[in-house]
């Protein structure tokens, strides 16, 4: 009980801390952690299908693509952003269930593989739908008339939000009843369906889930850049960054999206600017090394560690 | 016309089906996906460009040489990267061979640049007439080429010993193992062989079009699409879906609008999935 005090008490420091912290920080790096929080939520999304459910949506930028799409639509159309957000992410939801359904029959490679076909056809409907997105060019938003400083303070504060919002709520929806149904799926999917778990809504809710808050991280985006081309929303690239962010902080842990996004984002960051015409070959090379040595996760590899110490601690004692 | 578009498509469907094969066999065999796939068969056009701005040699030859180099390549890449985390499952070869594929497209921009490169041979021009539809040359070359090393293929798995060595892994590793045949071995060759046929690929794909590494993501794109049509490891099951992918371009592009060739090959690919995930032509044998 006091554990679960302690971790309130930390959870409330934390975010106090980081509220106040661009107060301490120039532009630049307000702008790299509003990057983080947004990569840690789109993580979470996937953390909730492949780590917690064993599903890959390696086409999961598309739900990234239609928040940001359906809010610069909608903006560009004169509706207020409240306003849009809520349709973006039910755009998104809808899409997860009417293409989940059928799709999340498929098991392992053919699922990852089948998810990628549905983002480039999207993307490619995107590009060549001219009138209403705008087409290969990309499309504009309408630009929050305040100065910069304090329009990023306010995407930093949106992200965090968000980035809490999505921690909380998929950490308690694993460790409801619905999300022992989800990690059942992982475990043994025969075995769930016949203990009467019905799969297929689990599977189906759980990536509306994802695609919900995958969007609306897309619409916070879009709003943020104020420009948005349809190769940057629907990237590949962005699926991968998030797959290998949850690899490292750690598949399956709540707190692993969050700790992966920190290190990977800070050291593209660091990559961009140290190595400009090699950043994607020192890209590639840090996903080989992360597999090599941390497999399981930055977390896994503490936890491993600290149980190390406590059973060499004991020897001691015994001894 | 309607001559002029079979031929088109027939002649495109020839290349597709060779470049399809080797990301099949990857797929269907050894269990990878290679998303480096579409950076390997880039990397086999620039060999076969290198060897023609020094010593003149008709991609159509040098091709022998990027199928080598790449095969090395894939052994290597297969040994040191892959086979260590194929227990790890689905997360870790994608992640890792896009990982191999970010370096690859680092190298070939740096080397390279981003821009279009084309390989101008002398007889670039000629064409011959079979019916009223004209057939360019090197088209015709290259899609020779490709259905006869498509058979050739087809041959090493079927009447060499490594290729029924392959096969036997393929339908029951641990029996494999048990009449002694080194399975590991048998899977690296296997992917081996899939990057030489990328790099085969590239060259044939020189003489033809103009390449850059924008091409990358796209050739993957294809690839994926054929593996599908035809089944995975499944050889001829590949050159059917070649085939039908050409086609489908081909008629795509002239009555829709080429622009939706991509979103026409995904919608089929995502189609056959939900209703035959084994392939159009296959059984329930490797997947």
């Amino acid at each position: 009980m006091l554990n679960k005090k302690v971790n309130i008490f930390l959870l409330f420091i934390a975010i106090a801390l980081f509220v106040f912290l661009p107060r301490f920080l120039t532009g630049y790096w307000v702008r790299v952690l509003t990057t983080i929080f947004m990569y840690a939520v789109i993580s979470q999304g996937m953390n909730l299908m492949s780590g917690y459910m064993g599903y890959l949506p390696f086409g999961n930028a598309m739900f990234f693509g239609i928040g940001a799409y359906v809010t610069a639509i909608g903006m560009s159309k004169g509706l207020p952003f409240v306003l849009v957000i809520p349709l973006a992410a039910m755009t998104a939801i809808l899409f997860s269930i009417l293409l989940g359904t059928p799709v999340l029959r498929l098991r392992g490679h053919y699922f990852a593989i089948a998810t990628i076909g549905m983002s480039g056809a999207l993307l490619s409907v995107v590009q060549n739908a001219t009138e209403i997105t705008g087409g290969a060019m990309g499309t504009t938003l309408p630009i929050i008339d305040k100065a910069p400083g304090v329009v990023y303070n306010y995407f930093y504060l949106a992200m965090l939000g968000l980035m809490v919002t999505t921690t909380l709520s998929i950490h308690f929806l694993v460790k409801s009843k619905f999300g022992f149904g989800i990690r059942s799926i992982k475990a043994n999917e025969e075995a769930a369906d016949s203990m009467g778990i019905n799969t297929t809504f689990h599977k189906v809710t759980a990536w509306a889930i994802s695609a919900f808050f995958t969007s609306i991280a897309g619409g916070l985006y879009a709003y943020w850049m104020s420009f948005i081309g349809p190769d940057e929303v629907f990237d590949v690239m962005i699926a991968v960054n998030t797959i290998v962010i949850m690899l490292i902080g750690g598949a399956g842990s709540i707190l692993g999206p969050i700790i992966g996004a920190f290190i990977i984002e800070l050291f593209a960051e660091v990559a961009w600017s140290a190595f400009l015409e090699y950043h994607l070959a020192v890209l590639g090379i840090m996903i080989v090394a992360i597999v090599i040595f941390v497999p399981k996760g930055v977390i896994s590899a503490i936890t491993d560690v600290l149980k190390r110490k406590k059973i060499s601690v004991r020897k001691k004692v015994t001894l | 016309m309607g001559l002029q578009m079979l031929v088109n498509a027939i002649l495109l469907g020839g290349l597709y089906a060779l470049m399809g094969i080797g990301f099949s066999l990857q797929w269907g065999i050894s269990g990878i996906i290679n998303l480096s796939y579409g950076a390997m068969v880039m990397l086999g056009s620039y060999i076969s460009l290198e060897i023609f701005n020094f010593f003149q040699i008709d991609p159509f030859i040098s091709m022998i040489m990027s199928g080598a180099i790449l095969f090395v390549i894939g052994a290597i890449i297969y040994r040191g990267l892959l086979q260590p985390f194929l227990k790890g499952g689905i997360v870790f070869t994608l992640i890792l061979t896009y990982a191999t594929r970010l370096i690859i497209e680092n190298i070939i921009l740096k080397v390279w640049s981003a821009d279009y490169r084309t390989i101008r041979l002398s007889y670039v021009g000629s064409n011959f007439q079979f019916g009223n539809a004209y057939v360019p040359l090197i088209k015709f070359l290259a899609f020779l080429l490709a259905g006869v090393l498509v058979y050739l293929t087809y041959l090493f798995m079927m009447k060499t010993k490594t290729g029924k060595g392959i096969q036997a892994v393929a339908l029951d590793k641990e029996g494999a193992q048990a009449v002694g045949i080194d399975v590991e071995k048998m899977y690296m060759i296997n992917f081996a062989v899939g990057t030489a046929l990328a790099g085969i690929t590239g060259s044939l794909w020189a003489t033809i079009y103009s390449f850059s590494p924008h091409l990358i993501g796209v050739i993957v794109g294809k690839v994926f699409i054929i593996a599908i049509l035809g089944g995975l490891g499944n050889i001829w099951g590949a050159a059917a879906g070649g085939l039908l992918l050409g086609f489908a371009e081909v008629a795509g592009a002239s009555f829709i609008g080429s622009e939706w060739q991509e979103a026409i090959g995904m919608v089929i690919m995502v189609s056959v999935l939900l209703w035959r995930p084994y392939g159009l032509m296959g059984k329930k044998f490797f997947a």
